[in-house]
């Protein structure tokens, strides 16, 4: 199996505050890691400094994405490189429509790849091939990115560039928060669909739920800033039972 | 200048300094957008002198370098009933100045007056500099009247999350400032002038 992403003994901070105190993990492709762990473990910033929030500060270790040395990246190098991160909160952009934020970031990921970008027609096409995977309609194309869309809308919306884009490692940052039932499980198929032997995902979440529809192969644990405990599936649902005072 | 019972009065001004006062007869409306590129001193002063008359002012300023731009808008309702609206932008780089003086003012009797100023912004250097000075004098009880002034930079967590997709910063920042004047240019009702406009601020932004 090939190695996809390796992290090696990840230290991070925040306003010199230490979050995450020696991180090691590695996912191969084609697998689903999820991370658990009680609020303020860590799991967030570990998504914000995979993907190069300059709001965070990596005070030791390393990180390498197909060999390759990530944390020396730009943040939008590494997600034309395939690292995508679905927000816990995405971000609302008014006055920046949909079509043209995701046909600029298409277009850029492609050009990284040495392809030509898309036409018009090209591009409008696979919109809506992708919206109706995620049962997103239409008229969200000439909305503001995120502006005025509802809770669902948004981690649909986040599913859908996660779709466009094709990433080979996807982090889902609590993708499950704040969905009902039914949005939940057109956000999970979303996810199941768009796998594939050469990608991975790292599903971030609190609650069993979620892996009900995306099964990990890995479940971790994160407290206090490290992985404590890793196992598989069944893990998820011990700490359902036992809670994390139970490890 | 008179602009006459139930006339129009709509021009769009670029890049040029604008003294213009405008006395406004019952019915009638005027439309001004003052689109600055490089320095100007603009003073706009508009009475509204009859009944129900309709006053929208639109400035847009981009800055760059050491320019400076000076808006200026007095806009008085001598007579109730009418309705004014500005929309007065600033984008400031390097170490441009702006600023804006509106002079608001509602006379006793102009009753069920609508009145709405708005001022927003956006400074892409630590060395640009603007200075707002709104000045509301609201004498009529029954009015509606509204007015806001912001000042602050690109929003932090909107380029990470373009740049997470895959964006460059620089276009990031290129999506956010258009977006932002946008709203100004959107205004015209000309559509040769503003799809004019809106390509020259898609060439001009950094």
């Amino acid at each position: 199996m090939n190695e996809l992403l390796r992290i090696e003994n990840l230290h991070a901070s925040i306003g010199g505050k230490e979050i995450l105190k020696g991180v090691n993990l590695v996912i191969n492709e084609g697998e689903v890691h999820a991370i658990m762990g009680p609020n303020g473990a860590g799991k967030s910033t570990l998504s914000a400094v995979l993907t190069g929030n300059p709001a965070y500060e990596v005070t030791a270790g390393k990180v390498l994405l197909h060999g390759e040395d990530l944390l020396a990246m730009e943040p939008e190098i590494r997600a034309r490189a395939g690292v995508f991160l679905s927000f816990q909160y995405p971000v609302e952009i008014p006055g920046v429509s949909m079509t043209n934020f995701m046909r600029t970031a298409l277009n850029e990921k492609r050009a990284y790849e040495g392809k030509e970008p898309l036409t018009p027609k090209e591009f409008l096409t696979l919109m809506r091939e992708k919206k109706k995977l995620l049962e997103l309609p239409d008229k969200l194309n000439n909305r503001s990115v995120n502006e005025g869309f509802s809770g669902g809308e948004k981690k649909k919306n986040e599913i859908f560039q996660m779709a466009m884009l094709e990433p080979c490692l996807a982090i889902l940052d609590e993708t499950d928060s704040g969905l009902d039932i039914d949005a939940l499980r057109i956000v999970a198929e979303g996810v199941n669909r768009l796998k594939t032997p050469q990608n991975a995902s790292i599903v971030i979440t609190h609650y069993q739920r979620l892996l009900d529809y995306i099964v990990p192969d890995f479940v971790h644990v994160l407290a206090d800033g490290k992985i404590v405990k890793t196992g598989d599936k069944t893990l998820a649902l011990e700490l359902e039972e036992k809670g994390y005072e139970g490890l | 200048m008179k602009v006459s019972r139930g006339d129009i009065f709509e021009q769009v001004f670029v890049d040029e300094s604008v003294n213009l006062h405008l006395i406004q007869e019952a019915g009638s409306r005027v439309k001004i957008h003052l689109i600055n590129f490089s320095s100007a001193t603009n003073s706009i002063t508009i009475e509204q002198a009859g009944e129900g008359c309709e006053t929208e002012i639109y400035a847009l300023a981009y800055l760059h370098g050491e320019e400076s731009v000076t808006t200026e808008t007095h806009v008085k309702h001598a007579v109730g009933g009418g309705k004014s609206n500005q929309l007065i932008k600033f984008v400031l780089d390097d170490k441009a100045r702006g600023r804006f003086i509106g002079d608001l003012k509602i006379v006793q009797d102009a009753q069920q007056t609508e009145a709405h100023q708005t001022n927003r912004n956006l400074l892409l250097s630590d060395e640009a500099e603007m200075r707002t000075q709104p000045q509301l004098e609201i004498y009529a009880d029954d009015v509606q009247a509204t007015h806001g002034a912001s000042t602050g930079q690109l929003d932090e967590s909107a380029l990470f999350y373009m740049q997470q997709r895959g964006i460059s910063k620089q276009k990031a920042r290129q999506l956010l400032v258009n977006a932002f004047m946008k709203e100004v240019l959107d205004s015209i009702s000309d559509s040769a002038i503003r799809d004019q406009l809106l390509n020259t601020i898609d060439g001009v932004v950094e």
